[in-house]
């Protein structure tokens, strides 16, 4: 199988990968990290790592990432997860944080999307996964633009949903909670436990055998709860939010 | 429209987008109200239309991230530093599929329907402390697959307005208002052919009166829809109480 991840030198990206190399696939890693730490063997040609800043506009720089993804595709698999954050009082946070923050998550998966279907890249019963994330469903005070790019991100998935359908390509929404990764423990209040987020090899297990029949797709219970309260009392979801990071964020002067 | 002072917020409003469609009867609609309007567009002061004409204006194309900068400074004087609502209503999209796209369009819907209003937000919030923010979103919001990148932004504006309304809570009232289809001409203008449908879009008076209703009710959701409910609701209780506005 021919799968491509944006981000892969950590997090849920870097276990995507192990998985995915660890069952014979053959991957192609974008990823702003030019040299990857740790990376897993393989077969010969099992891996290319692309070095790619998702967050720059440079069309020569994008001309040649659309090149090396014809010579690696169609893919059978698309995982675009790559993600920054910016936490604190949205008005504390450099406007350049907030900036970059929007064209890597969502200006640079839209692009992709765009890039992969320009240049059929996109092998006949692919499946293309958009990680955003739980924020999609609680809403993320202190994280104002982090939630914006993944709500953004919802809205395009569910708008490709259908048309990409007809092109016998199946979208997905991945709205994983929190995960145990560098940039969990970057972004989160300070002394939040560890114990209760997700291991990133859980998460890309689910994601690597899920139904194509499922769009949505949420890691574990207490995210199914998240999403269900979500959808009911939006609300008081995102004033819980508030408590629970939100007013720490403020209290450890973020 | 009830009420008086910062939260009422008669006084100085900022309004993106001014020169044609709900932006233009936002503004006329403000002024109306006895509000003091600063208005924006990428239109120059000589193409804009009559009623838009007698407001304080400066051109400004939120597309180029200078010129987004050189707005909020332009807002900041006019106001003395003291705004009672920035009302972030210009949008911009285009009727096409994916594969239709280019990536100097994607990169410019998302720079105009979500990056300047982040980018206005952060540098009008002192000037708004005890005021109120409007982001003017669309019913796309959710998705549409006919406009899949516009559908984008907006969805991201949703969750920006979601986020701030809560970081912001006390300190400036922050709403995300989402209108139904409104006859101003921008689903034309972004590439969908007229239909049958057009004639029962909703006119863009009756949706700024509504919208700006929802935007100083001391009361209400974060993130409100304006369709054909809440505007048929107004008309009703209108017609049936004389002399409301």
């Amino acid at each position: 199988m021919r799968v491509l991840l944006s981000g892969g030198a950590s997090g849920l990206g870097a276990a995507l990968l192990h998985a995915c190399m660890a069952r014979g696939d053959q991957v192609t890693v974008i990823d702003a990290v030019p040299d990857p730490q740790g990376a897993p063997e393989g077969p010969a040609g099992g891996l290319a790592w692309l070095c790619h800043d998702l967050g720059a506009a440079d069309p020569v720089a994008w001309a040649q990432l659309e090149t090396a993804l014809v010579d690696r595709g169609p893919f059978d698999l698309v995982v675009l997860n790559a993600g920054i954050s910016a936490t604190g009082r949205f008005e504390h946070i450099p406007l350049a944080d907030h900036r970059q923050v929007s064209r890597v998550n969502l200006r640079a998966p839209l692009q992709l999307a765009m890039v992969l279907q320009h240049r059929k890249a996109l092998a006949p019963g692919a499946r293309l996964v958009f990680v955003a994330s739980l924020s999609c469903f609680t809403g993320y005070p202190g994280a104002a633009s982090y939630a914006a790019s993944k709500d953004g991100l919802a809205a395009f998935a569910r708008s490709l949903r259908r048309p990409l359908r007809q092109a016998g390509v199946v979208v997905q929404l991945l709205c994983p909670g929190p995960m145990d990764t560098p940039h969990a423990a970057r972004h989160a209040p300070k002394r939040a436990g560890r114990e209760r987020r997700m291991p990133p090899e859980r998460v890309a297990k689910l994601v690597l055998r899920a139904s194509p029949r499922r769009f949505l797709l949420l890691p574990g219970t207490g995210a199914h709860l998240a999403a269900l309260l979500g959808r009911i009392a939006p609300r008081t979801m995102t004033r819980i939010m508030g408590r629970v990071l939100f007013d720490k964020l403020k209290q450890q002067g973020r | 429209m009830a009420g008086s002072g910062r939260h009422g917020f008669i006084g100085t409003c900022l309004i993106t987008g001014a020169s044609h469609g709900l932006g233009a009867a936002l503004a006329c609609e403000l002024a109306a109200r006895g509000h003091r309007v600063l208005a924006t567009a990428r239109r120059a002061p000589t193409e804009l239309p009559g009623e838009i004409a007698g407001f304080d204006y400066m051109q400004a194309d939120l597309a180029q991230v200078d010129e987004v900068a050189a707005l909020a400074d332009w807002a900041l004087a006019e106001s003395g530093g003291r705004l009672d609502l920035a009302l972030l209503n210009a949008g911009l999209g285009f009727y096409r599929p994916l594969q239709a796209e280019t990536a100097a369009d994607i990169a410019r819907v998302l720079q105009v329907n979500l990056d300047a209003c982040v980018h206005l937000a952060h540098a009008l919030h002192p000037a708004l402390s005890g005021g109120a923010l409007g982001l003017v979103g669309s019913v796309a919001h959710k998705g549409a697959a006919g406009m899949p990148v516009y559908a984008a932004s907006k969805g991201a504006l949703d969750g920006f307005g979601r986020a701030l309304a809560e970081e912001w809570r006390g300190e400036v009232r922050v709403r995300v208002l989402h209108p139904g289809p409104v006859a101003t001409g921008m689903s034309e203008r972004a590439g969908r052919p007229r239909g049958a449908i057009d004639r029962f879009f909703l006119s863009p008076r009756a949706v700024a009166a509504a919208l700006l209703d929802a935007l100083s009710a001391p009361r209400g959701a974060d993130r409100q829809v304006i369709s054909y409910l809440r505007v048929g609701r107004r008309g009703l209780w209108r017609g049936l109480v004389p002399g409301r506005r």
